[in-house]
Parts: structure tokens; sequence; C-alpha cells
């Protein structure tokens, strides 16, 4: 055992950022940093990470690379091609359904988030109440999400996809008229995007609970005998105190939609006429439906580039949420 | 009652799994003849193996590369850990579609193209970055002290994260695996663009298959997707109890 053992060493931090008030221990965070060196810690520690910086590097590194040089060639799936420069950019940037991809991805990914945001949080405040049966519903709600993806579009598809299926006839027997739901437009937007709140609500559920929990119950009471409304106690208490999670199920979120590719192709395949198409099931098209891996690809990166910003500058903003 | 009709969809698939097909001879109201066709008519089996056999491979293999470095995560404050947690970060904001081109292209060479153990390895890099923070976000409610006492007994760095840290995380190994176990049995996409020959197909592969042209046979597609969500549903249940995902985002918001 060496003496480097025992020492403190600067990789190593005390319970600064432990929560939910788990023991003491540890070194303050002011404490001074030991000198650098090679110990046999910082050793342990790196060969700890490596099997997954490997991985990060070779499965998001490599193609993150690849595919930007293959949005400057006219290649296919098994060909480099010629260099093109940025004539994909141009035949992407000229297409009117890609711009209409833009339009729907954006619609769809901000009331994705806040739908489910919305309805996740509502669920979570309810669920805080005690009452009969309360854990077994907690895991009825979570099933969405927990059952997979081809089986509920199956299901949704079922239930809205032919004249004579279920949510048409109810319709008509409500007097709405004949209602096509995935052969008109405006309808089967409705239904994507409203599938995608169905799936996505349990995962805001889940992240708001946590951040509930965390929430002193004293305060409300304070807040009561101040003579506050519910309202207010919402407004003033739980919302500020679960402003930071709240921020990041966003992103996360933000992220789950702009990338989300199965639900939407195994609920309508972005039909009819590309209208339900946001820009990944737009990009696997024109990749494996049309051949076209130049501005498929093309497509992908736009859209990486602006994600990753999105995420990027978001998160930053989060660090900058002190909580009071 | 709310729960009452968030579930529809879910009691539909369930329901008309048991119902007799619209031509068939029997007429009563429940009925297993869609599971006796699919089980002995189509290769529903060969599927639910596969899909088995990827989803555990993916689970063990996730937990053994998230888990140390959940534990750097945690522990670490050094500038380089710092970036890695953005690298992470950014990984996870990279739409799969983009990706998936050059790793077609990568895995052809290597002959991992509808190959069940490449199709493992892409699942664990999509599940990598949030299984890292899981694990972060629960290492971090392990004191520091636990460990300090181990190391004066003479144990090395490696031995405390063993046999103080994993020993006592149960829960967050156990939400973690939960949670590569529901990535990887409902993924869709990287299953349709890498495996090519059915016997390779996973489950939710293998369900698409019965969406033919002309006639969708509602009865066995009901039928499958029954075999499809009954193992994630009982995994679910029975642990759901050590299931918690919240702690992400403490973990995100500390780095």
């Amino acid at each position: 055992m060496t003496s480097t053992q025992t020492r403190s060493s600067g990789v190593l931090n005390g319970l600064s950022r432990a929560r939910r008030g788990v023991g003491l221990g540890g070194r303050s965070e002011h404490a001074p940093r030991p000198p650098r060196r090679f110990s046999t810690r910082s050793i342990t520690l790196t060969l700890l990470v490596i099997p997954s910086v490997v991985l990060v590097v070779l499965i998001y590194g490599y193609p993150a690379i690849y595919s930007v040089f293959q949005s400057l060639h006219d290649g296919n799936l098994v060909e480099v091609g010629e260099f093109v420069g940025l004539e994909n950019y141009r035949i992407v940037l000229h297409n009117p359904v890609f711009w209409q991809s833009v339009e729907f991805t954006i619609l769809y990914c901000v009331v994705g988030v806040f739908g489910s945001w919305v309805v996740g949080l509502a669920l979570a405040l309810l669920l805080r109440k005690r009452m009969y049966g309360r854990s077994f519903l907690k895991t009825l709600l979570l099933l969405p999400w927990v059952v997979p993806v081809v089986v509920t579009a199956t299901a949704w598809k079922w239930l809205v996809a032919t004249p004579s299926s279920v949510v048409p006839r109810l319709a008509e027997d409500l007097g709405l008229g004949q209602l096509l739901f995935l052969d008109s437009p405006g309808l089967a937007k409705t239904i994507v995007i409203a599938y995608k709140i169905w799936l996505s609500f349990p995962f805001m559920m889940l992240m708001a609970s946590a951040a509930l929990a965390g929430v002193e119950n004293d305060l409300y009471e304070a807040a009561r005998v101040d003579g506050a409304s519910s309202w207010q106690q919402f407004r003033r208490i739980t919302l500020p105190l679960i402003a930071r999670s709240t921020y990041i199920s966003w992103i996360l979120m933000f992220i789950f939609c702009i990338g989300d590719f199965q639900s939407i192709y195994l609920l309508t395949g972005g039909g009819p006429v590309s209208s339900t198409s946001t820009l990944v099931v737009l990009a696997y098209e024109t990749v494996f439906g049309n051949f076209q891996t130049g501005p498929g690809v093309a497509i992908g990166i736009i859209m990486t580039v602006v994600s990753v910003l999105v995420s990027v500058v978001l998160f930053r903003r989060i660090k900058k949420v002190q909580i009071s | 009652m709310i729960a009452l009709i968030v579930l529809i969809p879910v009691f539909v698939t369930v329901v008309l799994a048991f119902r007799p097909q619209l031509q068939s001879t029997s007429h009563s109201f429940f009925t297993l003849e869609n599971f006796t066709y699919v089980f002995s008519q189509t290769q529903v089996l060969t599927w639910l193996r596969n899909s088995l056999i990827v989803t555990l491979a993916t689970v063990v293999v996730a937990i053994l590369v998230a888990a140390p470095a959940g534990y750097v995560l945690s522990r670490s404050r050094s500038k380089a850990i710092s970036g890695y947690a953005l690298m992470l970060f950014i990984a996870q904001s990279f739409p799969q579609i983009v990706s998936i081109v050059p790793l077609f292209v990568l895995f052809a060479k290597f002959n991992l193209v509808d190959n069940l153990f490449g199709l493992a390895i892409l699942y664990v890099s999509i599940t990598i970055s949030v299984a890292t923070w899981m694990m972060a976000a629960y290492f971090d409610t392990i004191p520091v002290a636990l460990e300090e006492a181990a190391w004066i007994d003479g144990c090395s760095l490696f031995g405390g994260f063993v046999r103080i840290v994993l020993r006592n995380s149960l829960p967050g190994v156990l939400s973690t695996a939960i949670f590569a176990f529901l990535l990887a049995w409902s993924d869709f996409l990287i299953a349709v663009v890498f495996l090519r020959s059915d016997t390779n197909f996973t489950l939710p592969i293998g369900l698409q298959t019965f969406f033919s042209t002309n006639s969708t046979e509602w009865g066995y597609v009901m039928a499958v997707s029954v075999v499809v969500l009954v193992p994630p549903v009982i995994v679910f249940s029975f642990l759901n109890r050590y299931f918690s995902i919240g702690g992400i985002g403490g973990s995100l918001a500390g780095h």
C-alpha cells in the first residue's frame, strides 16, 4: 500500500454533490487540489472509464466524421462516389418537402415536449395524494412507456385507420361526419402528435415525481398558514423548486422527439403525402427508400447540428439556474 | 378513470388477440386459435429467442460498461471527466438516423450486418449515455466516507468500487438494467436496417411482416403483439419498486 492511497486525491471529491442528504464525510468543496501526479488511483479511474469512451468514439465519433464525408459525395450505401462539394445540401434546401418537414418537426417537438410535460406533471401532482391503490395506478400509467412502440402503434392504427375502426365510427355517431384519420394531413398530424404525447408522458411523470419528492412539505404548511391558494402554492413554491429538473426533462424530451423515427414510421409511415414526415423520417426515406445517400445524410447532418446546438445552449442555461 | 382511458390501446391489443378471426368457424368470444396459429405457422418462437438473446446481452454489457464509467463520473472532478460528460450528452442528442448509414458500412466490413452480436453492440451504444447518468446518479447517493474507510483498511480503489459501492447499488443497477432492457427490446429502426434474413429477425421486425399489402390479419397481429408486450410488462411489474429514472436530472446538472 502506497502513501498516496491514504492521502486525499484530487480526483475524489467529498459529498458536495451527493443528493438526498446522505451522510457527511470527505472534504469541503474548497479543499486545495493536491499536485497532479500519476497515482495508481488516477490510472484505475482512467481504466474504468476507457471501455465507455472507446464505445462512444467508435459508435458516435466515427460515424459523425464519416457522414460529413458522405454528405459531400454523391455515393451510395456501398460506394463513396464523386466529390460534389455542397451539391447535396443545395438539393435538400431547394426541396419543398424538406421545408414542410422542418415545419412539422418544430410543431411535433414543441407540442410533444410541452404536451407530455403538462400531462406528466399533472399526473405526478395527482399521485402525490395518498389514495387507495396508488402504486398500482402508477405502474399502470407507466405502461405506454413500457410496452414496445411496435405494439402500441399497431393498436393505435387499429383504432383509427379504416372507416370501420372504432374511433371513426364514434366520430360518425357524434355527427362529425366521415373522418378518415390517416388520409387527411391535418388529422394525421393530430394523431401522430397525440400518440407521441401518450408515449412520452410516463417519462415526464417519473422525472416530475422525483423532483416533487424533494420539495419539503413544511413549505406548503407555511404557505397555507399565510393564506396562499393552491394555485399560488403551485406557482410560487412547486414550479420554482422543480425548475431545474423541469428544464432537464424538456431537453431530454426534445432530444427524444427530434430523433424519434419509430413512432411516426410505424403509425403513418410519414404519410399522407409526407405530411407527418419529420426530418428523421425524411432522412430515412431519402437514404433507404430513394437510395439518395448523399442528400439523405445531408438532412441528417443539418438536423444533428441544430439539435446539438439547441441542447448545448439549453444545457448551459440550466447550469446558471440557481436554486434560491 | 384516467388510467382506463390511457390504457385503451393496450387493452384493445390483448382483447383482440383472444378474439376469433372474422372468417373463423368458431363463434366463441374467447379463443386461443390466433396463438396456436402464430406459434405453429410462423417463426414467432425464433424471433422471441433472438429478442431474448440480444436484449440480455445488451443488458449485461451495458451494466459492465456504464457502472465503472458512472462511478468515475460520480467521484471524479477532473476537467477531462467533465468533458467526457459533455461528450455523452452530445452523443445522446445525436440522431440515430445519422450514424446508422456509416455504421452500416463499417459493420458490413466486419460481417456484423444481419448478425445478432452486431445488433447488441449497437444497442449497448444507444443506451450508454442514459445508463451512465443513471449509475452516476445512484452512486452520488453513496457516501464517500464508506470507501475512504475501506481504503484505510488497505482496499484498492477498484476493490472499494466493487465491494463497497456496487454491492450497495442494487437498485441503481436494476434501474439501469430495466432501462437497457426496454430500449433493446422495443427498438425498431436499428433492427430494420441491420437485419436482413428472417431467421435473425427480432420480434418488432417479425411483427411488421404481418402487415401485408392487401389485408391485415388483425387477430394474428395482436397475438404476436401480446408475445412482444408480455416480457417487458412482467419484468417491469416485478422490478418497478427498484426503478427510478428521476435521478438523472441531478446527475446531469452536476456536471
